[in-house]
C-alpha cells in the first residue's frame, strides 16, 4: 500500500488502532485501568493548565528547547548534504526519554496514583522515570533485565541514587521485553494505586498515543528551528527505532509535510540476513505482544525470538504500532545499521564534533554516514540525536578490547 | 449438546466441576500426556491445557517456568494438537480447553478453528484477548462450534459485563484476584459477591480460578460457583519432580468440592 493523501491523518482511531495495528491486547483486569487512562488523557489533552504545567517542566526542569546544531566538520568530512543534530542528548538525564516521563508523571498524579513503575532496557527510561518520581515524591519501581543490569551498571546506580527500587528480571531472555512482561505483572497486581509509565510508543492503547504526544515536542521545535536556521523544513529526518519513541517524536509533526523524507533506522545487529538483529520492520511478521498488534520478530509458532543489538535500548523484538502503519503506507522508510556500523559512527561523531552519542543514536548516524556523501550540498538532513553516550562507555570499551 | 454443556448439566445432581490447568509438553510430551490421563482418572472434569509461550505475561513464577520447560523441549503447535487428539481418542467426553496467548493462536491463521475442531478441542481461552478485540476471533471459532471462554476480573464493571455476556458461551472464568496466576487469595467475600452478581445476570456456568491451592479453599470457592480451576499447585508438583502426587491431590480436591 502506498499513501495518497495524508491531510486527514488522525491516528489512533476510536478503537486505538493505526490501520490494523495497535489495539488493546491485555488481560481483562487491565482494561479498566486503560479506559481510565484514556479518559483522563483525553481530558488533559484539551486542558490548558495541564499543558502549561508540562511545558513549564519541559523548560525549567528538562532544559528545553533543545538546540538544533549544525555539524559543520562532519558535514565537510562526508562532503555532501548539510547535517544538523537535534540535541536531545542535552536534556536533563541525557536523552529524549524525559519528555515522556515529565508528562506521564503529571498524568499519574492527576489519577491519584501514589506509585509508578517502568521497564527499562538501556536504563535511560528508568533514569528518566526515577527522576520525575523523585521530583514529585512518588514511590518508584524499575524493572530491568538481568543482562541489561550488567551492561548498564552506571544507570542502575543512578536510579538507586534517585530513590528507585531496581528489580532484576531473570525470566526469558533477561532483556527489555522480559522487563516489560514483569512490569505488566506488577501492574495487574497493583493496578489500583499504580501507574505504569511505558517508555516507548508501544504497549496497549492509549500508550502509543500518549508517549508520541509527549515526545512530539521534539518535532514541533524542529519545525520552528529549521525554518529559522535554513528557511525551510528539512529534506530528510533520520532517527533510530527500537520501540520507536524518539523517532515518532520527531516524525509525527512532519507526517503531513510530505516533502520531508522520514527515515527510521533499526538495529541490524550482526546483519539482518544473519538473523541476529532487532529489526522487526525489516525482517518481522505481524503478531501480538505487550498489548499491541505490530511487526514482531517471531518463529512460525508465534514464539518471540531473542534479539541482538550492541545497544540495549534497541534490543526489543517489537516496534510501536504507528511505525508499523507508517511503514505499510510507505510514509516512513525503514532501514537498518549493524553493530559495527553504529560503533564506527559513534567514534566518528565523538572525534569530529566533540559530541559523544548513545549507541542507539549511533545507528541513525551510521545511515547518514552512508547517504550524506551521495546527496547535493543544498540538501539538509536532521538527525534526532536522541541521547548521549556516557552510559555506553563500558560497552564501547569492551568492543574496542579495553578494560576500564 | 456440547461436551462442555454436558459436564455442567450434572448441576442437577449438584456436582461441582473440577477444572485443571497444566502446560502442554511440561515437563515433556510423554509425561504431559500421562499427567492429563491421570488427571481425568482422578476426577478432573475439564482439562485446560496451556499453550506454552515465550512471554506469558499473566503467569506467576511457577507457571512461567512450566512454559519455559515446555519450550526447551521445542514444543510446536502441531505437537499440542496431536496431544489433544491422543487424549480425545482415549476419552470421548472430557472437554478440552486450550489456554494461551494471542500470538500463539494467530500463528495458525485462518486454519485455527478447523484444526482445533478436528482434534476434539472444545474451547479456547486467550489471556490477552479482551472482549473488545475478540469479535472476529469469536465468530471464527463459532463456525466450528468452539467456545471462546471469557475471563471476568474483579475490575470488570457491570456495564461491560453485560456486553460481554451477550457474546459468551461454554462457561465463564472468574479471575478471583487482581494479579497473576498462583498469587495469594485474600478477599473471599468479594469473590463470593462478584460471582453471585455474575450468576444473577446469566445462565452460563461460572468457575473460579487463580489462587486456589488446597482442598479447603476449593471447597469454599465451589460453595457459590459452578466449579473451580487449579493450576499452579499441580504444576508445583511437576516442578518438584513429584508427579505421582498429582493424582491424590486431584482426588482430594474433587472430594472437597462435592
Amino acid at each position: 500500500m502506498k499513501y495518497k493523501n495524508l491531510n486527514n491523518y488522525a491516528f489512533p482511531d476510536k478503537e486505538g488502532r493505526f490501520g490494523e495495528f495497535g489495539g488493546k491486547y491485555v488481560s481483562e483486569t487491565l482494561i479498566t485501568a486503560l479506559e481510565e487512562l484514556e479518559k483522563v488523557y483525553a481530558k488533559v489533552k484539551k486542558d490548558k493548565s495541564f499543558q502549561e504545567e508540562v511545558i513549564k517542566d519541559l523548560n525549567d526542569f528538562v532544559g528545553r528547547p533543545s538546540p538544533l546544531y549544525f555539524a559543520e566538520r562532519w558535514t565537510k568530512k562526508l562532503g555532501g548534504a548539510k547535517i544538523y543534530l537535534k540535541r536531545e542528548d542535552l536534556n536533563h538525564t541525557g536523552a529524549h526519554k524525559i519528555n515522556n516521563t515529565v508528562g506521564q508523571v503529571l498524568l499519574a498524579k492527576k489519577m491519584g496514583k501514589k506509585r509508578v513503575i517502568a521497564e527499562t532496557g538501556a536504563g535511560q527510561h528508568g533514569v528518566a522515570t526515577a527522576t520525575v518520581a523523585a521530583r514529585h515524591g512518588l514511590e518508584c519501581i524499575i524493572f530491568m533485565g538481568e543482562e541489561d543490569i550488567e551492561r548498564q551498571a552506571l544507570n542502575v546506580y543512578r536510579m538507586k541514587l534517585l530513590g528507585a527500587e531496581v528489580c532484576s528480571v531473570d525470566s526469558g531472555t533477561k532483556t527489555l521485553k522480559d522487563a516489560m512482561n514483569e512490569a505488566m505483572r506488577d501492574w495487574v497486581t497493583n493496578v489500583e494505586d499504580t501507574h505504569y509509565i511505558i517508555g516507548s510508543v508501544a504497549g496497549p492503547h492509549p500508550y502509543p498515543e500518549i508517549v508520541r504526544d509527549f515526545n512530539s515536542i521534539v518535532g514541533k521545535e524542529l519545525k520552528i528551528q529549521s525554518k529559522k536556521e535554513f528557511g525551510k523544513y528539512p529534506d530528510i529526518i533520520v532517527a533510530c527505532v527500537g520501540g520507536g519513541s524518539n523517532a515518532m517524536g520527531i516524525f509525527h509533526p512532519f507526517i503531513k509535510e510530505t516533502k520531508t523524507k522520514l527515515v527510521g533506522v533499526e538495529a541490524g545487529g550482526s546483519g539482518v540476513k544473519s538473523g541476529k538483529h532487532a529489526a522487526p520492520l525489516s525482517d518481522g511478521k505481524v503478531g501480538v505482544l505487550h498489548g499491541m498488534k505490530t511487526y514482531l520478530m517471531q518463529d512460525k509458532n508465534g514464539q518471540i525470538l531473542s534479539t541482538h543489538s550492541v545497544s540495549a535500548g534497541l534490543d526489543y523484538p517489537g516496534v510501536g504500532p504507528e511505525h508499523a502503519y507508517l511503514r505499510d503506507i510507505g510514509r516512513v522508510e525503514y532501514q537498518s545499521a549493524t553493530d559495527q556500523q553504529a560503533l564506527k559512527s559513534f567514534h566518528d561523531l565523538t572525534k569530529t564534533e566533540g559530541i559523544m552519542p548513545a549507541l542507539e543514536t549511533s545507528h541513525a548516524l551510521a545511515y547518514v554516514n552512508k547517504i550524506a556523501p551521495k546527496l547535493s550540498k543544498s540538501k539538509t538532513i536532521v538527525i534526532n540525536l536522541s541521547g548521549r553516550g556516557d552510559k555506553d562507555m563500558f560497552t564501547v570499551a569492551k568492543e574496542d578490547g579495553m578494560t576500564l | 449438546m456440547t461436551r462442555l454443556e454436558k459436564v455442567f448439566n450434572q448441576k442437577e445432581t449438584k456436582n461441582k466441576v473440577l477444572v485443571t490447568y497444566t502446560v502442554a509438553g511440561d515437563p515433556n510430551l510423554g509425561s504431559s500426556k500421562k499427567i492429563l490421563n491421570d488427571l481425568i482418572a482422578s476426577g478432573a472434569d475439564i482439562l485446560e491445557i496451556g499453550v506454552p509461550f515465550s512471554d506469558p505475561m499473566s503467569e506467576g513464577p511457577v507457571i512461567q517456568k512450566a512454559h519455559e520447560r515446555a519450550l526447551k523441549k521445542n514444543i510446536q503447535f502441531k505437537d499440542i494438537l496431536n496431544l489433544c487428539k491422543q487424549i480425545r481418542i482415549k476419552n470421548k467426553n472430557v472437554p478440552i480447553v486450550l489456554m494461551g496467548y494471542m500470538n500463539s493462536f494467530l500463528s495458525l491463521k485462518n486454519k485455527l478453528a478447523k484444526e482445533l475442531n478436528q482434534v476434539g478441542v472444545d474451547g479456547v481461552i486467550v489471556v490477552d484477548l479482551p472482549y473488545d478485540e475478540s469479535k472476529s476471533f469469536f465468530n471464527n471459532l463459532k463456525k466450528e462450534n468452539i467456545d471462546l471462554i471469557r475471563l471476568i476480573s474483579p475490575t470488570t464493571d457491570y456495564k461491560r459485563l453485560k456486553r460481554m455476556l451477550a457474546s459468551s458461551s461454554g462457561y465463564l472464568y472468574y479471575v478471583s484476584l487482581k494479579g497473576i496466576t498462583g498469587a495469594e487469595l485474600k478477599n473471599f467475600n468479594e469473590v463470593k459477591n462478584k460471582v453471585k452478581k455474575i450468576k444473577s445476570l446469566t445462565n452460563l456456568p461460572v468457575v473460579v480460578g487463580f489462587g486456589i491451592k488446597d482442598a479447603p479453599t476449593a471447597k469454599k470457592m465451589s460453595s457459590f460457583s459452578d466449579g473451580i480451576v487449579v493450576g499452579t499447585k499441580i504444576i508445583d508438583f511437576i516442578e518438584k519432580k513429584s508427579i505421582p502426587k498429582i493424582s491424590n491431590f486431584t482426588k482430594s480436591l474433587k472430594k472437597a468440592i462435592n
